[in-house]
């Protein structure tokens, strides 16, 4: 198959006044697990309700395999889809939700599925009706990676999994991958955005305003560097792409640095370095430049 | 090797003390409470004062007519009519024939709002989790219940007082009309708290839902026979409709009747809160087993999942239905040869306005006319639940497999047209089963007198899905309203003798007398387009616009 598994092409969409989603281009290539972040209400929800045509484009369009989004019917038979807030029939018991999936779904590896029902730990023969809500999204889970589909878009998906089914997600997704599937991630756990994802798009206010690959991502952004010197103390102040200068002791210095490190280490060199090291960001301080504090809590 | 050291005494904070309850936690649960149930309460209220003041309004032209009165006087004796219309008492007089003419359907409304709303806001709230919120404040489940149960009270007690107001108005004695309004009212409460009990003792809505009308269908049909069957008078004191027509208004103002209801509404609302006291929060008294073997029986498609969420839904109207028009057949025979009997008492009874009666053909015609108001209710109520799948997102998960939106509402609207036709069906049936004793009615006229109603039903189809692309949050209403609204116009048409073309907006005013008429195909047929346009439109607007989920 030629093209990406997904591609979204000026993407928007408006509720009255409101533009939850702004002119959103992106391709995501067959095979890549693509992370979506974003702070509450900065339009995640609404992009993939568009990926999955429920919801219409007030512009531009989206393609699942070269098939717009809005043609469920063909479109769904290579996705399947994890919701953020898996509402289930409260009198199907979680064996049968899975059976009515398989049976309306793109397909299923029966033999996949009850294996996953084992590793994350659900219940199958309980009424939906008393699941909590992570174990109605792990029924969720086990439907999506259980199916044949090329595509897998989930929404928040671990948000209510304790720690050992997270750590069975992350497996799962990384399998996903080695069978050569697409995931479209959308997730608050920046750790597990970190942890599997191959690129991240980073979403504010509805539109899209980082695409890039996880390390390519942490070297864009503040570098926390520690120097130790015995010379006299270099002046990095006037130095482009240095902040926060604080001396952390005697013949010791703190500073975060951004973009390229050539001008600093010039700076450096009169100094008498005698130890340098360099800690990328992790992405939740990635997230937090674009965001401030305030978008995290 | 490193000795391990102790931290540092921290300072224990001290336990607070509990705050006092902040006052008006109560009140603003009943405010919620109140806000949750006035829209139908005042939608209930008003249709009940309307019926009931149109009826009042309608005496006067048939009291001008004394055959027309002494016609009614004696066809009200019959038995058969009895069963149907309850024990006539001072028909005479604008009061006596308003309360034997509206006291029933008025009776059922109230009645059937007031446990729709207590099940909806008791179970249906806590069963959807939003009482979990609310309950995790200072508000206990009981105080909650009680609220709740508060509110509806209160809207009851409203329209018994506006009942009674009306028919003051109307310029009938202050007595009767007191003690009518009163009983309503009591009515009313009584199913609420039956209701209330019902919510606290099962754990979903659907099934409180379903234990209380079941309860109050039982009380209707027990009223039913004990006015019907010579003998088993003493019934009534049994039956919640029974005691309304035991206070016997405008001729001897009974109150102990009323009294009696009051009373047994009050020890079911007594039970239902000591439970709630009793019991988990989302969780009935009656546990149900924890897990069960997967049951995989119509899971395979689309269609299949849709049959078999339309199954109990099916069994239960058809229940309701079929205990109706079983009593229907049983006291057509009886009714139709007293008619029979007398050419003369069936002419008055013809300009009383009950014309065709005295065949069994054409008294079953009548009644079978009656049949798309809850088959019309059913259609429209089954559309709303898929919208109501969809805006609580249980739709997500099966609509991002690959079936179209067309297809996911077109196999909704193709199974609840064979649920209609399997009620139309059910209806039939009993209705020859109950006429079968006296030889009556072949089973085929039967079918044919029912299958002729199916265009108002499938309109009532058509609109549901109108709404559900158009005004999903309306799919209910905007699917009952050829029935339920057809049917109160043409009866206010009836009373208040307006112009013809009014009485032709409904369709009722299009239905023939089937099996005593040959059907009105064209009519039919017209009705069957209109409704397939209504879809057809509906299907657009549910296509292009975005799902609720």
């Amino acid at each position: 198959m030629s093209g990406p598994a997904l591609r979204a092409v000026g993407l928007t969409k408006r509720y009255g006044r409101t533009t939850a989603l702004d002119d959103l281009s992106l391709d995501v290539p067959v095979g890549e697990v693509f992370g979506f972040l974003g702070p509450n209400g900065a339009g995640k929800s609404t992009t993939i309700r568009l990926l999955l045509g429920f919801a219409r484009p007030t512009a531009g369009r989206a393609e699942v395999f070269g098939v717009d989004a809005s043609d469920v019917a063909r479109a769904h038979r290579l996705l399947a889809h994890v919701p953020a807030d898996v509402a289930l029939w409260p009198k199907l018991t979680g064996a049968e939700v899975l059976h009515l999936l398989a049976a309306t779904g793109a397909g299923t590896d029966t033999a996949r599925r009850d294996e996953l029902v084992e590793r994350f730990g659900l219940d199958p023969s309980k009424p939906a009706r008393t699941y909590s809500s992570g174990n109605r999204q792990k029924v969720a889970l086990v439907a999506a990676f259980a199916s044949r589909a090329p595509l897998l878009v989930l929404d928040e998906p671990t948000s209510g999994l304790d720690p050992l089914v997270e750590r069975e997600f992350r497996r799962a997704v990384v399998e996903a991958r080695e069978q050569g599937r697409t995931v479209f991630l959308c997730s608050h756990q920046l750790a597990e955005v970190e942890a599997v994802c191959d690129r991240v798009g980073i979403l504010r206010a509805g539109r899209l305003v980082e695409v890039a690959g996880v390390p390519e991502l942490r070297r864009l952004h503040r570098s926390e560097v520690t120097v130790t010197f015995t010379g006299e103390p270099p002046r990095l102040e006037a130095v482009p792409g240095v902040e926060g200068v604080e001396s952390t002791g005697e013949g010791r210095l703190r500073f975060s640095l951004t973009g390229s490190p050539g001008p600093v280490l010039g700076q450096l060199a009169a100094a008498g370095v005698t130890a340098l090291s360099v800690r990328e960001p992790r992405l939740e301080e990635v997230f937090l430049d674009h965001y401030g504090e305030g978008a995290v809590r | 090797m490193s000795t391990r050291t102790s931290p540092a005494p921290a300072r224990v904070p001290d336990v607070p003390a509990v705050p006092a309850a902040a006052p008006g936690t109560g009140r603003a649960v009943g405010r919620l409470a109140l806000r949750q149930v006035r829209r139908g309460g005042l939608a209930t209220l008003l249709v009940a004062v309307a019926l009931t003041a149109t009826v009042a309004a309608s005496f006067d032209a048939l009291a001008a007519d004394p055959a027309t009165l002494a016609g009614l006087l004696a066809v009200a004796q019959n038995p058969a009519v009895r069963t149907l219309f309850g024990e006539p008492v001072a028909l005479e007089t604008a009061g006596g024939f308003t309360v034997w003419r509206s006291g029933t359907p008025v009776a059922v409304l109230v009645g059937a709002w007031a446990a729709l709303a207590t099940t909806r806001t008791t179970r249906g709230e806590e069963e959807a989790g939003r009482w979990n919120l609310l309950l995790a404040g200072p508000v206990r489940l009981r105080t909650a219940v009680g609220r709740q149960l508060l509110a509806v009270a209160a809207v009851v007690t409203a329209t018994g007082a506006a009942l009674a107001a009306a028919l003051v108005l109307a310029g009938t004695p202050t007595g009767g009309a007191a003690v009518h309004g009163a009983g309503i009212a009591a009515l009313g409460l009584f199913s609420a708290a039956v209701a209330a009990l019902a919510a606290q003792v099962l754990g979903t809505r659907s099934a409180a839902t379903g234990a209380a009308v079941a309860a109050l269908g039982a009380g209707l049909l027990t009223r039913s026979v004990a006015d019907g069957v010579p003998g088993w008078q003493g019934l009534r004191w049994a039956s919640p409709f029974g005691l309304l027509g035991l206070s016997r208004p405008y001729a001897q103002d009974r109150v102990l009747p009323v009294l009696l209801l009051l009373a047994a509404a009050a020890a079911l609302a007594a039970v239902a809160l000591v439970l709630a006291g009793r019991r988990d929060v989302g969780s009935g008294l009656l546990a149900r087993p924890a897990h069960r073997r997967a049951r995989t029986a119509l899971l395979g498609s689309v269609g299949g999942f849709a049959v078999r969420r339309a199954l109990r839904p099916v069994a239960g109207w058809s229940t309701g239905i079929g205990a109706y028009y079983l009593l229907i057949g049983t006291t057509a025979v009886a009714l139709t040869e007293f008619l029979a009997q007398d050419a003369a008492v069936s002419d008055l009874a013809g300009q009383a306005g009950f014309a065709a009666l005295d065949s069994v053909r054409g008294f079953t015609a009548t009644v079978f006319s009656l049949l798309p108001v809850p088959v019309g209710v059913f259609a429209a109520v089954r559309i709303a639940a898929l919208v109501a799948a969809e805006s609580d997102r249980r739709l997500a998960l099966p609509a991002a497999g690959p079936v179209g939106r067309l297809r996911l509402l077109g196999t909704e609207a193709a199974v609840t047209a064979a649920g209609v036709l399997t009620l139309l069906s059910v209806a039939a049936f009993a209705t020859w089963c109950g006429t079968a004793a006296g030889g009556g009615l072949p089973l085929a006229d039967a079918l044919r007198g029912t299958w002729s109603t199916a265009p108002v039903a499938l309109l009532c189809l058509g609109a549901a899905v109108l709404a559900a692309g158009w005004l999903p949050s309306a799919t209910a209403l905007v699917g009952s309203l050829p029935a339920v609204g057809g049917f109160l116009l043409q009866i206010l048409a009836d009373s208040t003798g307006a112009p013809a073309w009014v009485r032709e907006v409904s369709p009722f005013a299009h239905l023939a007398l089937v099996p005593l008429e040959p059907a009105g195909t064209a009519a039919a047929l017209v009705m069957t387009l209109v409704a397939v346009l209504l879809a057809v439109v509906g299907a657009a607007g549910y296509r292009r616009r975005d799902l609720l989920c």
